[in-house]
C-alpha cells in the first residue's frame, strides 16, 4: 500500500469509530441532529452526483425527495403496511424522477438548473394545492418508524448504514464504464456524441439513479421528522442542497456531508441565537463561491497537496 | 358557458401576463447579453415591490411608490452586478450561484424587515381603482391598467431595440460579444446598464403587481417560477419570446384556475414540456 492509500484506509476507520461510538457519547439531542445531517446529506449527495459527475446542477432534487417522502406518508395514513408504504414511495420517486430526466436529458449548463428548478417548484405547488391528498399547507403529520428503527439510536445507526452504502454504491458508479460516460458528457458533449454515445440516455438515467437516492433521502428525512409538509419540496430545500455540496466541494465523496453539517449547524444551532441565519448562510455561500470555488473539501485537498510538495524535496535530500 | 365568464378569464389571463411579460422581458435580456441566468431577479422584484408598499402607504402616491420601487431595485442590480457577479464574470455556474446566494439573503432581510404577514399596495392617490362596468360585464380597472402600462412599455422596448442606437449596440452584444467589443464598444458598461434596467423592469413589475397579487417574502422565488417557464417557452435571450410565452402563461393560469385550481401549477409545467421535448431552446430560442 503506498502513503496515501494507508492515510485513507485509516481515516476510514476512525471516522467509522467516531460514528459507531457517537450515539454511546453525546446526548440524544445530539444523535438526533446527526441523523438529521445523515439524512440531509444523502439528499445533497444524490444532487452531488450529478453534478461532480455529470456536471449537471439540479435546482429541483427536493421535488424528488418530496414526491416520495409524501407517497410514504400518504400510504402510511392511510393504514397500509410497511411494504406497501414503501411500494408507493419508490414508485413515485421512479415515476418523478422520469419526468424529470425526460424534460432535462436535452438540456445542459444553466438551462438543466432552470428546467429542474421549475419540476421542483410544480412538485411544491402539487404539494400546497392538491390539499384533499397532501394536506395542503398544513402538510400530513404522525407518520410513525418502523418499531424496528423506533429509537432514536436505532434509528441513527440505520440512516449511517444507508448512507456508507449508498456512498461506497456511488462511489462504484462514478468508476464504472456509465460513470467515465458521464464524464465524457461534461467534458465534451460534443465529442461524446460524434463518439457514438447517446447522450439524452445517458443523462436520463443519471436522472434515475440520482432520483433514487434522493428518494431514499425523502423516506429518511419523513421517518426522522415523522411530519411532511410543502416546504419539503419547495425552492429554499432544493437550492440548500445545491448550497451544500458547493460549500462542501462539488464532486468530492465527502463534501457534501461536510457542508450539510456546517449548513444544519448554522440552521439549527446557530438559529438559536441569531434569527437571521439566513442571511449568514447566504453571505457564506456567495463568499465560498467567488472566495473558494472549490468548497471546503476542495480547499483542504489543495492545502494538503501544497503541504506535501513543500516536504518532498527535503525526503529526496534525505533519501540521497 | 357564457361569454362574460370567458372574456373575464381572457382580461385575468392578459393582466397576469402582462406582469410576467415585464418581469420576464428584463430576465431574458440579461441572458441573451451576458449568459447569466439571474435567480437573484426574484429579489429585485421583491425589493420593488416592498419600497412601493412603503412609499405608497408613507406618501399617499401610486407614482411615487412605482418609481421609488424601481429605482431601488435597480439600486440592489448595481451593487449585485458591480459587487459581486463581475467577480466571477464568464464562469457560467458560480454566476448563477452566486445570484441564488443574493435570492437568499435578500428574501431574508426583506423577511426580517416587513415581516412574513402578506402586504398589498393601499389604494393610494393615482392608481386606477373601482371597476368599469358595460352592461353585465363588470371588470376592475386595476387590471385593465396593467394591461396599459405594459403595452407601453413593450412597445417603447421594441422600438429601442430595433431603432435606437442603444438597441443596436444591445443586439450586437447578444449575436456576438467578442465581435461587438472589438469593434470599440465598451461591453462592460453595456452589460451594467442592462443588468440595472433588467433590475428596474423587475422593481417595477414588483411595485405595480403588488396592488394585484399578494405580497410576502416568498412571492419573489414565485415570480421567479414563472417568468422562468415564460422565457424557456418563448426561448432564453427574445423579447418575442417572452411576450407570447407570458400570454399563453397568463391564460392557461387564468383558466386552469378557474376550471381546476388543484392543479393550476401543473398547467402551466405542461406546456413547458412539451416545448422542451420538440423544441429544447424555447420557441423563439437559439442554442448557445
Amino acid at each position: 500500500m503506498t502513503r496515501t492509500q494507508i492515510v485513507k484506509v485509516a481515516a476510514i476507520a476512525v471516522l467509522a469509530g467516531i460514528a459507531i461510538a457517537l450515539p454511546y457519547v453525546v446526548t440524544n439531542y445530539y444523535v438526533t441532529l446527526l441523523s438529521l445531517i445523515l439524512a440531509t446529506a444523502l439528499l445533497a449527495t444524490s444532487v452531488n452526483m450529478l453534478a461532480g459527475d455529470a456536471g449537471l446542477f439540479s435546482l429541483g432534487h427536493a421535488g424528488i425527495a418530496a414526491a416520495a417522502g409524501y407517497g410514504l406518508a400518504w400510504a402510511s395514513r392511510q393504514g397500509f403496511d410497511l411494504l406497501w408504504q414503501l411500494v408507493i414511495a419508490g414508485v413515485l420517486t421512479l415515476v418523478a424522477s422520469a419526468i424529470y430526466g425526460l424534460i432535462s436529458m436535452r438540456t445542459n449548463g444553466v438551462f438543466y438548473l432552470m428546467v429542474t428548478l421549475a419540476a421542483g417548484m410544480v412538485c411544491f405547488g402539487m404539494a400546497y394545492r392538491w390539499s384533499s391528498v397532501t394536506g395542503g399547507d398544513n402538510g400530513l403529520t404522525g407518520i410513525r418508524r418502523p418499531e424496528l428503527i423506533g429509537e432514536y439510536w436505532q434509528f441513527y445507526f440505520f440512516v449511517l448504514a444507508a448512507f456508507v452504502l449508498v456512498t461506497f454504491a456511488l462511489i462504484r458508479v462514478s468508476r464504472s464504464p456509465f460513470g467515465l460516460a458521464l464524464r465524457g458528457i461534461r467534458d465534451s458533449e460534443s465529442r461524446m456524441r460524434s463518439l457514438g454515445y447517446n447522450v439524452p440516455a445517458y443523462k436520463f438515467v443519471g436522472m434515475m439513479l440520482s432520483g433514487v437516492v434522493a428518494g431514499l433521502a425523502g423516506i429518511l428525512l419523513v421517518w426522522q421528522t415523522e411530519f411532511i409538509s410543502p416546504s419539503f419540496a419547495g425552492f429554499e430545500a432544493s437550492a440548500l442542497a445545491l448550497v451544500m455540496i458547493v460549500l462542501g466541494g462539488i464532486g468530492t465523496t465527502m463534501g457534501p456531508l461536510v457542508g450539510t453539517a456546517v449548513v444544519l449547524a448554522i440552521s439549527q444551532v446557530l438559529s438559536t441565537y441569531v434569527d437571521r441565519w439566513p442571511t449568514i448562510l447566504g453571505a457564506l455561500f456567495i463568499a465560498s463561491v467567488i472566495l473558494a470555488p472549490q468548497g471546503l473539501i476542495g480547499g483542504m485537498r489543495a492545502l494538503a497537496s501544497r503541504v506535501r510538495a513543500r516536504n518532498r524535496p527535503q525526503q529526496l535530500s534525505r533519501e540521497g | 358557458m357564457d361569454t362574460i365568464f370567458l372574456l373575464q378569464q381572457v382580461l385575468n389571463g392578459l393582466s397576469f401576463g402582462a406582469l410576467l411579460f415585464l418581469v420576464a422581458s428584463g430576465f431574458t435580456l440579461v441572458f441573451g447579453l451576458m449568459r447569466i441566468s439571474n435567480l437573484a431577479h426574484g429579489a429585485f422584484y421583491l425589493v420593488g415591490a416592498y419600497v412601493a408598499v412603503v412609499t405608497v402607504a408613507t406618501t399617499q402616491n401610486f407614482w411615487a411608490g412605482a418609481i421609488a420601487g424601481a429605482v431601488s431595485a435597480a439600486a440592489v442590480g448595481l451593487v449585485t452586478e458591480r459587487g459581486l457577479l463581475r467577480r466571477v464574470r464568464n464562469q457560467e455556474m458560480p454566476e448563477v450561484l452566486v445570484t441564488v446566494g443574493v435570492l437568499f439573503v435578500i428574501a431574508d432581510l426583506v423577511l426580517a424587515v416587513f415581516g412574513g404577514n402578506p402586504k398589498s399596495v393601499g389604494a393610494g392617490g393615482g392608481a386606477p381603482s373601482g371597476s368599469i362596468a358595460i352592461g353585465d360585464f363588470v371588470y376592475p380597472q386595476y387590471r385593465l391598467f396593467i394591461i396599459g402600462v405594459t403595452l407601453v412599455i413593450g412597445i417603447l422596448l421594441f422600438i429601442i431595440q430595433k431603432h435606437s442606437k442603444i438597441g443596436a449596440i444591445v443586439r450586437a452584444g447578444v449575436d456576438n460579444r467578442e465581435m461587438t467589443s472589438a469593434i470599440g464598444v465598451n461591453i462592460d458598461k453595456v452589460f451594467t446598464g442592462v443588468f440595472i434596467f433588467g433590475a428596474f423592469l423587475a422593481g417595477l413589475t414588483g411595485a405595480i403587481g403588488s396592488g394585484l397579487l399578494s405580497l410576502s417574502p416568498s412571492s419573489g422565488t414565485e415570480i421567479l417560477l414563472f417568468a422562468m417557464v415564460v422565457v424557456i417557452i418563448g426561448g432564453l435571450g427574445s423579447i418575442h419570446g417572452a411576450a407570447v410565452g407570458a400570454v399563453l402563461i397568463g391564460l392557461i393560469d387564468a383558466f386552469s384556475k378557474a376550471w381546476f385550481p388543484e392543479f393550476s401549477y401543473f398547467t402551466i409545467f405542461a406546456p413547458m414540456a412539451l416545448v422542451l421535448v420538440f423544441r429544447p431552446y424555447g420557441l423563439f430560442g437559439r442554442p448557445s
